[in-house]
């Protein structure tokens, strides 16, 4: 048994959620750091989108952008975000209360520091109940617990009444999303939901996320570091870099068909199972880019391997790909380039040449 | 609804919410460094700088040594007391001696109870539990009652203890604040002593068999003196309070006496005279403020959490 | 549970090592028989007189049994009495010991009214003019102990406006509310002007820190209201430095306490235990510091107690040490 909750009136056409061209800037005794640089996306009503990249690509900010949950000092906001055909980039924190916790609703990395450690768990889920809701204690109460039941966490009734202290890693992440599914929000922003947790617990969470979002027909946003985490839950993936995207496309077609050396690299940093034990690593090498002074050029092109004079002196645009106009990418010599096969190559005979 | 069916809105423009922290300068500490410098070389200097009277020297009024003879001005600046001193070079001399004190009370403070809080801190056991109880019983008693004790029996204690009879009225009360001090010193100590020995440095002089004097002396010490400054800096302003008012209790030094002894003299006399009660005060308040000042300084460079001593 | 009895044993310990040690010291050089009565009576005295004096009170003999006699005595109710006063101990603190405990207890209620709301606004306007402005006026505050500050708000408030006397007679509550409130409101105010300053540095700087954590952000991304974010998630987990700083503060009050009983004439047990202690008066100093002790060593327990109220991690916790 579930319970469904959604705000009444919902628009159902046009996409849930739109970025055009969103910068978030702060600024900072060393200059103006460029967290967010231009980032323009679509999301579309249930489903679901990974933002995949190292730290400090810009991935957390950005889902902080979304939900308006920025420090309120020293930061510079532009562009247009746009959730259910609304503008909601400019709205001050006073507006924006109305719509957390209710039509978007956000789970944090650290499920061990998220939760109110004085705070019975049964008010942390109610709360969000008692105010958009106007529920009555007892029956916020009464929805809180079958919340648990949806996120399957054993005997409600009794952890209720707990405080996070008693509980797992693992089940403290499961009260996470449910307080986030509390008022039946249309969008979920999700940063490192499993980074924090054990690996055998990742993949039951990734799951609950993934049917709770089917059941409640929410969008969701997973903002990860781990291409693996996003290969299996996502319909899209978009990959950021220096605080821009640089690749997006349909998770199939990503891993299918990926045009960015950095996807590729991030893609090769995943040890697979299939390799034999003591494979050397693939790293990137370098370190990710300085958002106060970015590298002309292409951002990437410090540390990419396949760079080109070009990538140097020349920002690549996002274009899309001549298959598949989804998939854009932003990259002057994509991989399965001539220029791209060819440092591959020579790169290979060095390698022969070296050993 | 409907409204937002309305073609997009265009898109948002700069929002700029609040300007970015400005570093403001740091006048509290400047003030306070200045304040004391000047105090200090007026203090120890007073007997060969010329605008300070020295510290016997009356000032007539009319031919006449009055009580209250002058208010603040250009002969006395800070007018005369109830037996015609001068109120400044009375607030002078009461300087050197309360710094005086203040700073003995301090070392002794410091090194006692910095000892004792290392020990209970790096040994733990035993001799944490024995400090710890000697510390919460200096505790619980008030800091005041306890120096009242002290001062009051210090007579009787110099007539059984020879060995000690040889001190002063000055240093007693040195002694006295500086026991006051060993409790919350040793407190602070120990927890810093306790988060450093489970650092890597120490774990690793440890591991290869350095003796646990050797470990003390030469990894932990080092790294406590920036804490052990800023508690010494704070804890003088503290002490500093506190000799007076041992002095305006009726407990403190009869020669050169210092600014609580002078606002006792004339606090009933505040409608009268107010000069002769407020400037000592406003001296002692300064001092205060400045070691507060240069302390919470310190204690923001080293990062510090403030400790209530 | 564990926990509290373990802290109930250690100020157990603590008020027995201090009462006990208060006793010895005073009585350090008295060597001859009859010392503690000659001292205590002062002046000249024939010795068989004194014998007498010793005889009663059980002065002589070793210090432990002494100190059973006392704390025997004293747990039954009788204080001993004063050999200066003329009178039992009990009769001669009954009076005074309330003016201090009112000064007290207003002087903290006022420090804590004052300091919380200031603290929680200055943490959530951090670096605002309001936060810098309540910066100074604590770093003032917290350099004006008493004996400074009387002085200033006797001349600006009895002398030159005249509109509080400058003798707190000690007019209790349920004799006359209005002389009370009147008589007591500058001692307070000198008490608790320095209180409020310490209690609201500490309870800004832990505000700041709670404010920071990801809990809070996620009340806020529920969509809870500031006002309920500061009050009820913020403050909660940012009380423990301030409730610690109540406890040891309150020592400190009493010595604030004698002062201002001093500058405003007021006869509390400060100027009792000033005068006691100046004149040796025996069963009046040891009553007084037991009676002190015991009052910080109950607030400390209190104290722990509201921890485990305020937070259950403390409750659940099976062994604390």
């Amino acid at each position: 048994m579930s319970i469904r909750i959604q705000a009444s009136t919902r628009e159902t056409d046009g996409p849930l959620l739109e970025l055009e061209d969103v910068r978030t800037h702060f600024q900072t005794p060393r200059g103006v750091v460029r967290a967010v640089d231009g980032v323009s996306l679509q999301l579309e009503r249930g489903k679901a989108l990974g933002i995949v990249g190292e730290s400090g690509s810009g991935k957390t900010i950005l889902s902080r952008s979304i939900m308006g949950l920025l420090p309120p000092r020293g930061t510079i906001r532009q562009g247009s975000i746009r959730f259910e055909g609304r503008e909601i980039g400019g709205l001050s924190r006073r507006a924006m209360r109305d719509v957390w916790g209710k039509e978007m609703a956000m789970i944090f990395q650290d499920p061990m520091t998220s939760l109110n450690p004085l705070m019975k768990i049964g008010a942390q889920i109610a709360e969000p109940l008692r105010i958009h809701l106007d529920m009555p204690k007892a029956l916020a109460w009464t929805t809180a617990e079958k919340l648990m039941q949806d996120v399957r966490i054993p005997a409600p009734g009794r952890r209720l009444q707990q405080y996070p202290h008693e509980m797992s890693g693992g089940m403290r992440q499961r009260i996470m999303i449910a307080i986030a599914m509390a008022c039946g929000p249309t969008l979920l922003l999700a940063d490192e939901p499993t980074t924090a947790l054990d690996v055998t617990v990742q993949a039951q969470i990734l799951d609950l996320l993934g049917e709770q979002r089917r059941d409640r027909n929410m969008s969701l946003l997973l903002v990860t570091h781990d291409l693996g985490v996003v290969a299996g839950h996502t319909d899209d993936i978009g990959v950021m870099y220096g605080g821009k995207l640089v690749e997006m496309a349909p998770t199939a077609e990503l891993f299918a068909n990926m045009k960015m050396p950095y996807t590729e690299a991030l893609l090769q940093s995943i040890p697979k199972l299939a390799d034999v034990s003591h494979t050397r690593l693939n790293v990137i090498s370098g370190r990710p880019p300085d958002l106060v002074n970015p590298p002309a050029g292409c951002r990437f092109s410090p540390r990419c391997p396949y760079v080109q004079p070009r990538c140097r002196e020349e920002e690549p645009p996002l274009i899309p790909t001549v298959e598949d106009p989804r998939h854009t990418y932003a990259c002057w010599y994509p991989v399965g380039s001539p220029q791209y096969l060819e440092t591959k190559e020579r790169r290979r005979r060095e390698a022969e040449v070296a050993a | 609804m409907t409204a937002t069916l309305t073609p997009t809105p265009t898109p948002t423009g700069t929002v700029v919410y609040a300007k970015a922290r400005r570093k403001v300068p740091q006048l509290g500490w400047m003030f306070g460094a200045a304040w004391l410098t000047v105090l200090g070389i007026c203090a120890f200097a007073a007997n060969y700088l010329p605008f300070i009277r020295s510290y016997d020297a009356k000032i007539q009024v009319n031919g006449r040594a009055k009580k209250y003879g002058l208010g603040p001005g250009w002969t006395a600046w800070f007018g005369t007391d109830n037996s015609s001193h001068d109120v400044f070079a009375r607030c002078i001399y009461g300087a050197r001696q309360t710094l005086i004190i203040g700073i003995g009370a301090t070392i002794i403070g410091l090194t006692v109870g910095g000892l004792l809080g290392v020990l209970a801190g790096y040994y733990r056991g035993w001799a944490d539990r024995v400090v710890s109880i000697v510390v919460d019983c200096l505790l619980a008693l008030p800091p005041l009652l306890l120096a009242l004790l002290l001062i009051q029996r210090s007579d009787q204690i110099k007539e059984s203890i020879t060995a000690i009879a040889w001190l002063t009225r000055s240093e007693e009360i040195m002694i006295t604040l500086g026991i006051l001090s060993i409790a919350p010193f040793a407190r602070i100590v120990r927890a810093q002593t306790l988060a450093l020995r489970e650092r890597d440095f120490v774990l690793a002089a440890r591991s290869v068999g350095a003796k646990p004097r050797r470990v003390i002396w030469r990894e932990i010490m080092p790294n406590l003196v920036p804490a052990m400054v800023t508690v010494a800096v704070t804890g003088l302003g503290i002490l500093i309070a506190a000799e007076g008012t041992l002095a305006f209790l009726g407990l403190g030094v009869e020669r050169p006496q210092t600014w609580g002894k002078m606002i006792d003299a004339s606090r009933d006399d505040l409608g009268k005279a107010w000069w002769a009660a407020i400037f000592p005060c406003l001296f002692l308040f300064l001092t205060v403020l400045s070691f507060n000042f240069i302390g919470d300084r310190l204690a923001r460079k080293f990062d510090i959490r403030e400790a209530a001593v | 549970m564990r926990y509290l009895l373990q802290r109930l044993l250690q100020f157990a310990i603590v008020f027995f090592l201090v009462t006990f040690g208060v006793m010895v010291f005073m009585r350090i050089g008295m060597n001859k028989p009859g010392d503690p009565a000659l001292t205590m009576l002062g002046g000249t005295v024939r010795l068989d007189q004194a014998e007498a004096v010793n005889a009663r009170y059980h002065l002589n003999g070793n210090v432990f049994g002494q100190y059973w006699f006392w704390l025997e005595k004293m747990f039954r109710g009788d204080f001993g009495v004063s050999v200066q006063q003329n009178t039992t101990v009990a009769k001669y603190l009954s009076g005074r010991v309330l003016v201090t405990i009112f000064l007290g207890f207003y002087a903290v209620l006022w420090a804590l009214i004052i300091a919380i709301p200031t603290a929680v606004y200055q943490a959530y306007k951090r670096d605002s003019r309001f936060d810098r402005g309540g910066n100074f006026l604590s770093f003032l505050f917290v350099s004006l102990p008493a004996l400074v500050l009387a002085p200033f708000i006797i001349f600006l408030f009895v002398v030159k406006l005249g509109w509080f006397p400058r003798t707190g007679e000690k007019v209790m509550p349920w004799d006359d509310l209005g002389a009370h409130f009147r008589n007591f409101f500058l001692p307070v105010v000198v008490l608790t002007l320095p209180l409020a300053a310490i209690f609201a540095r500490l309870l800004r700087g832990d505000m700041i820190q709670t404010l920071q954590s990801d809990f809070i952000t996620l009340a806020s991304a529920k969509g809870v209201p500031p006002g309920r974010v500061l009050w009820t998630h913020a403050l909660r987990n940012s009380l423990f430095s301030l409730l610690t700083s109540v406890g040891v503060q309150l020592g400190g009050i009493v010595g604030g306490a004698l002062v201002v009983e001093q500058y405003f004439n007021m006869k509390g047990m400060g100027s009792l235990l000033l005068t006691s202690i100046l004149s040796k008066d025996l069963f009046v100093v040891q009553s007084v510091t037991a009676i002190v002790v015991a009052v910080v060593c109950v607030a400390n327990l209190v104290i722990d107690l509201l921890y485990a109220v305020i937070d259950p991690r403390i409750r659940h916790a099976r062994a604390l040490t």
